[in-house]
């Protein structure tokens, strides 16, 4: 009997009512438990629509998206859905700029059962997860690009999610920072088990996956596998 | 962190407009406090006025409004004397006269027989009492003195006539120290009410039932006739009853709702304006907080949180106003025979809840918009 995947869809189309932009048409994708998979097409294939429908930001125009085979438009609470099994790192960072870092990987913890305590605790873990314990109480605008990414990660793995959504998050970094912000990705994937989906530009950081699903015009165009798994099958 | 702490950093990032907004609220909650602080401290100089004498009836022509405008013939007092269970009357006239060089323009006079009780209720801090026959004597208040520059020993005209004030008088009551109080034929003849009184106080005996004591006497009292047989056309109203009807009063409270009704609803827009205003520069950061898995409940409070939070924050400032305005009031010469000075716990109270009434109206359609704002729709704005 075949694994049920983690995230699958079913002929997810998406089309925005000004203008009629169809940015998915029946996308049909499936990613399996700690698989590490990237999304990469031209601006405007609809890959960031495609993220955004996958972590229920969004609900499709038809079609549907399964977590662990339960339906996204069946659930009655979103929120609860993104707040416990889903990790969010976007281009920007979207820290709180009046925060301090600690205090930033902290907001999502709000949703769940950990006392003030605790969550300063683990937030101090996971900022010790993403090399930034020397870090803990400057605020966003005192640090670097990188640095701001990796408390956004820490932030993002704040809940124990099952799957990191990242949307371009080394798109505004210089290519060393990137390397680093990888490597990161590259740790909770192999060393943590997460599963992750990556939107992104370009070919170095999409070879980084296991898996490279282009898009063209809101369709899936072709899918690759890529030297990573290989190495990741000949390691496992 | 705790979810208060974040809420605060929210208030303190933007510091000038909390500022404004509070200093809104805060004006709002002063206009509220003090005008109804106001109202409230001169129904409960009227009612001390009664209470601590322990006045149980006030005797007036019937379906007179104001104790001010009602007449009764001083002779109906012997009547009232002779009722069971009526301790004491007090018959007394009472006229408004003005000070126009002094910018007064409504002081009560009071005209009191040589042995009246009210005298006793005086404490005099310079000079006398009027003495029989002292009919060109007056005393005054310790705040009317103050406020006609006047000591005892000066003449002081009043409608008219130079009357001498032999005695400046302290009382536990405002409006007693704001008066001047003659000997009641003095006051007849000056106001051309010769033989007539404006009312009586009536102390009633002490009773284990005194409720039933005071209807039984008030229909007495009703009863009472004249010689030729006919009715007085008087009737005899408990004092906090008085009170309470008084219109004078009852319009003093009903302006100071209506103002501060009005100054309630400019409040609440002003809260509702800057939370609308935070909201919408906020739409990016609700994005991401909705997004990194926040509920919209969470949202909401978070937003009624802040309201609220700015709201109380007013109403401290405007209660501290409101209270340091009324104190100030008291040294104006015009009203400070009227006002009391004293803001009363209930009004503080009154001021807070209302305080948390303009968060909460101000802050709910933000906290809807906000809550409902498209994450990602969010995510996009600018």
């Amino acid at each position: 009997m075949s694994e049920t995947p983690l995230l699958r869809t079913e002929r997810l189309c998406k089309t925005y009512p000004d203008g009629q932009v169809n940015a998915l048409v029946e996308v049909m994708l499936s990613i399996r438990r700690g698989e590490f998979v990237a999304i990469m097409g031209a601006s405007g294939s609809g890959k960031s629509t495609l993220l955004n429908l996958l972590g229920g930001l969004d609900l499709p125009t038809s079609g549907d998206v399964y977590f662990e085979g339960q339906s996204l438009s069946s659930m009655p609470d979103l929120d609860r859905f993104r707040a416990s099994k889903i990790g969010f790192v976007f281009q920007s960072f979207f820290l709180l700029p009046t925060l301090t870092a600690l205090e930033n990987v902290q907001v999502p913890m709000f949703e769940g059962p950990l006392s003030a305590r605790q969550r300063s605790a683990k937030a101090s873990e996971l900022m010790k997860l993403v090399g930034m314990s020397h870090r803990l109480h400057h605020r966003p605008p005192q640090l670097s690009v990188g640095e701001r990414q990796r408390i956004a990660i820490a932030r993002a793995l704040a809940n124990d999610p099952q799957l990191l959504l990242a949307d371009e998050p080394t798109g505004n970094l210089d290519s060393r920072t990137a390397v680093e912000v990888l490597d990161l990705f590259a740790h909770l994937h192999r060393d943590k088990g997460m599963t992750l989906i990556l939107v992104t530009h370009g070919q170095e950081v999409a070879d980084r996956a296991q898996r490279i699903i282009r898009m063209r015009d809101g369709r899936i165009c072709a899918e690759e596998r890529t030297s990573s798994a290989k190495l990741n099958v000949a390691t496992s | 962190m705790r979810f208060y702490q974040f809420i605060l950093k929210n208030i303190l990032q933007r510091k000038t407009r909390s500022a404004l907004t509070i200093i809104g609220v805060a004006i709002a909650v002063t206009a509220v406090v003090a005008l109804i602080g106001v109202a409230d401290g001169c129904e409960r100089s009227f009612r001390d006025l009664y209470d601590k004498r322990g006045v149980d009836l006030l005797v007036l022509r019937a379906g007179a409004s104001e104790r001010i405008s009602s007449t009764i013939p001083q002779r109906v007092g012997e009547q009232l004397r002779q009722l069971p269970g009526v301790r004491s009357v007090t018959g007394g006239l009472m006229d408004v006269v003005s000070f126009e060089e002094a910018n007064l323009a409504r002081v009560l006079v009071h005209g009191w027989t040589f042995d009246s009780g009210l005298f006793d209720e005086l404490r005099m801090i310079d000079g006398r009492k009027p003495q029989r026959g002292d009919n060109n004597s007056v005393i005054v208040g310790v705040v009317l003195a103050k406020n006609l520059s006047k000591k005892t020993g000066d003449r002081l005209e009043i409608a008219g006539r130079e009357f001498t004030i032999v005695g400046i008088y302290e009382s536990f009551n405002v409006y007693l120290n704001g008066s001047a109080v003659m000997l009641l034929p003095a006051l007849q003849t000056l106001m051309d009410r010769l033989g007539d009184v404006t009312g009586f106080e009536v102390v009633l005996e002490d009773s284990p039932n005194k409720k039933e004591l005071i209807d039984r006497v008030r229909r007495q009292i009703s009863d009472l006739r004249r010689s030729d047989g006919q009715p007085w056309g008087i009737e005899a109203v408990p004092t906090a009853d008085y009170v309470k009807s008084t219109s004078q009063l009852q319009m003093v409270k009903g302006m100071a709702w209506m103002t501060s009704a009005i100054a309630l609803i400019i409040g609440a827009v002003g809260v509702l304006n800057t939370m609308i205003m935070s909201v919408f520069e906020r739409t990016r950061e609700i994005g991401i907080l909705r997004a990194i898995g926040w509920r919209k409940t969470r949202v909401v409070r978070l937003i009624l949180y802040e309201s609220i939070l700015l709201s109380i924050a007013g109403a401290i400032i405007g209660i501290f106003a409101a209270v340091v305005l009324t104190r100030a009031l008291t040294m104006w010469p015009l009203v400070n025979g009227l006002v009391s000075g004293e803001v009363s716990a209930q009004v503080i109270v009154q001021g807070v809840l209302i305080a948390l009434a303009v968060g909460l109206i101000g802050g709910a359609y933000p906290a809807y918009r906000g809550a409902y704002l498209l994450p990602t729709e969010a995510l996009r704005h600018e």
